[in-house]
């Protein structure tokens, strides 16, 4: 393995055959002590010792150092997480309530908060009825894996989340993977699935490239083969449509779309997730969603902190029209430098440098000590032949921000990739 | 170790791996898709072909590998090497 340790990835451990049930396998230890990788790794759980503001403190793996950063990896796009008002709501929930629901939400854990918590996003997102998960993982995981059965079929996304990937094996369900946005070979998958149960996953925004859904086709498609959709709104919740309903209301297909997820950890400035859908089908949920069902429910400083971090977000359109001013910004600038940006169509902007894994560190390791935080993604999160960055632009970001954002990009990365 | 051992390891669990295959023949020059395998029984047929025939190839390497063939010559070099 000596000679060639950088090809290795996460992809290449998982099976396990060390007779020590309570040890990794033996070639993983030999890889990740390797100087080499030990440093690639050191860009991993690096510490913030602040909010997760875009002007923010991080403790640098790379060289213990504390140092001021621009922070364009958090997914706070509208800095809801510190916002003066849902700090206070926050606190008067935790005030009131304690830190724990001390129960799962069946039993004794539902609060007066999380069914007003529950309604006013049932509300928000036009359906009849949602149900709150604690982790967002949970909520894909929990909602899949509660609906769909052993006989039944996925039809979903290549580029899907993991946890939409894990609640369908839980499920047992068949899974098949279309090409990502690829009409013709949805259409191939849903022919492979006449005349049984087929769901079709996709994702408002995808979160490894920024690009959208095509919910017009996609739609059309299920119609003609009477496939259910369910889409995942995780990173565009609260930001695309005219009312921030997400890429279902942006492309009017809302009322075609039957199952609406979205995770309170990214715009909502939160931790947890939701699920929309009728009543019917949320009340099947409530009996057969396990990690809704054997959850401890959410905290309550986080579900009274979200609460009012949906009526900001959408009693104007302040915060998203400063987030969308501030991605056509980047955006526009991004290009003139003539970086890849692939096709992003939304606030998560790529910056694709290739298949070099050395480069992506060099280049992420030079950017955080010049005071720009930007976590490289690697191979097998992204393919091997596209490592990059991924830009979360937020609308916390300041004009001097965003300049000096693209000076260190300009400096550190259209140096490299010309070099 | 010959290319047609490997291929013969990497038919197998295919048809150990996949639906409906018990009577098929496996065409090296096919890819797994086209036997209906999506992304997780590709992972779950190579992790036991390598394991299978005693090596190990970084997943990395594995991209661009468009059929049964290619896949069966990179497991060669790492045989050889």
């Amino acid at each position: 393995m000596a000679s060639n340790i950088l090809n290795y990835s996460l992809a290449d451990f998982h099976y396990n055959d060390n007779p020590d049930v309570l040890s990794p396998p033996d070639d993983f230890n030999e890889w990740i002590n390797n100087p080499v990788v030990k440093k690639v790794f050191s860009f991993f759980e690096q510490e913030l010792l602040d909010a997760p503001r875009v002007s923010t403190e991080i403790l640098s793996n790379l060289d213990g150092q504390k140092r001021h950063i621009i922070n364009l990896t958090s997914y706070n796009y509208l800095g809801l997480s510190t916002h003066p008002e849902v700090i206070q709501a926050a606190v008067e929930a935790v005030q009131k309530y304690g830190l724990s629901s001390s129960g799962a939400p069946l039993l004794s854990g539902t609060l007066d908060i999380h069914t007003e918590l529950a309604r006013k996003i049932a509300e928000f997102k036009q359906k009849e009825d949602c149900l709150l998960y604690s982790s967002g993982f949970g909520g894909n995981v929990g909602a899949i894996q509660g609906i769909m059965r052993k006989g039944d079929y996925l039809v979903m996304d290549e580029k899907c989340h993991r946890s939409l990937v894990d609640g369908g094996t839980l499920s047992g369900a068949k899974m098949l993977f279309f090409a990502h946005n690829d009409m013709d070979s949805l259409q191939m998958m849903l022919e492979k699935c006449k005349g049984k149960r087929v769901l079709v996953v996709v994702e408002g925004v995808y979160s490894m490239d920024g690009d959208l859904a095509k919910m017009p086709e996609i739609c059309e498609i299920c119609e003609q083969y009477g496939a259910g959709i369910y889409i995942d709104e995780a990173h565009s919740t609260l930001m695309f449509g005219k009312n921030g309903r997400g890429v279902a209301e942006h492309f009017d297909v809302e009322d075609k779309v039957g199952i609406t997820f979205g995770t309170m950890s990214k715009s909502f400035g939160g931790v947890g997730g939701f699920v929309c859908a009728n009543k019917p089908l949320i009340k099947y949920l409530k009996g057969y969603s396990s990690p809704w069902n054997f959850s401890c429910a959410p905290s309550p400083a986080v579900s009274g902190g979200l609460i009012k971090a949906l009526e900001v977000a959408t009693r104007d359109s302040s915060l998203r029209d400063k987030m969308w001013e501030n991605t056509k910004y980047m955006k526009k600038n991004l290009l003139d430098m003539k970086l890849d940006l692939g096709d992003t169509e939304s606030q998560v902007i790529p910056i694709i440098i290739g298949a070099s894994g050395e480069k992506l560190m060099t280049y992420a390791g030079e950017m955080q000590k010049k005071g720009l935080f930007l976590q490289p993604v690697d191979f097998p999160a992204v393919p091997a032949h596209a490592r990059r960055f991924r830009m979360s632009v937020s609308s916390q970001l300041t004009q001097e921000e965003m300049d000096t954002t693209l000076t260190i990009i300009k400096d550190v990365i259209v140096k490299g990739q010309q070099s | 170790m010959t290319k047609e051992k490997i291929i013969e390891v990497i038919s197998k669990n295919i048809i150990e791996n996949l639906d409906d295959l018990e009577n098929e023949t496996i065409d090296p020059k096919k890819s797994m898709k086209d036997y209906g395998a999506n992304s997780l029984d590709m992972i779950e047929v190579v992790s036991c072909s390598m394991r299978e025939l005693n090596i190990k190839v970084p997943r990395a390497e594995l991209a661009d590998i468009e059929d049964i063939e290619q896949l069966a010559d990179k497991f060669m070099e790492h045989a050889e090497a």
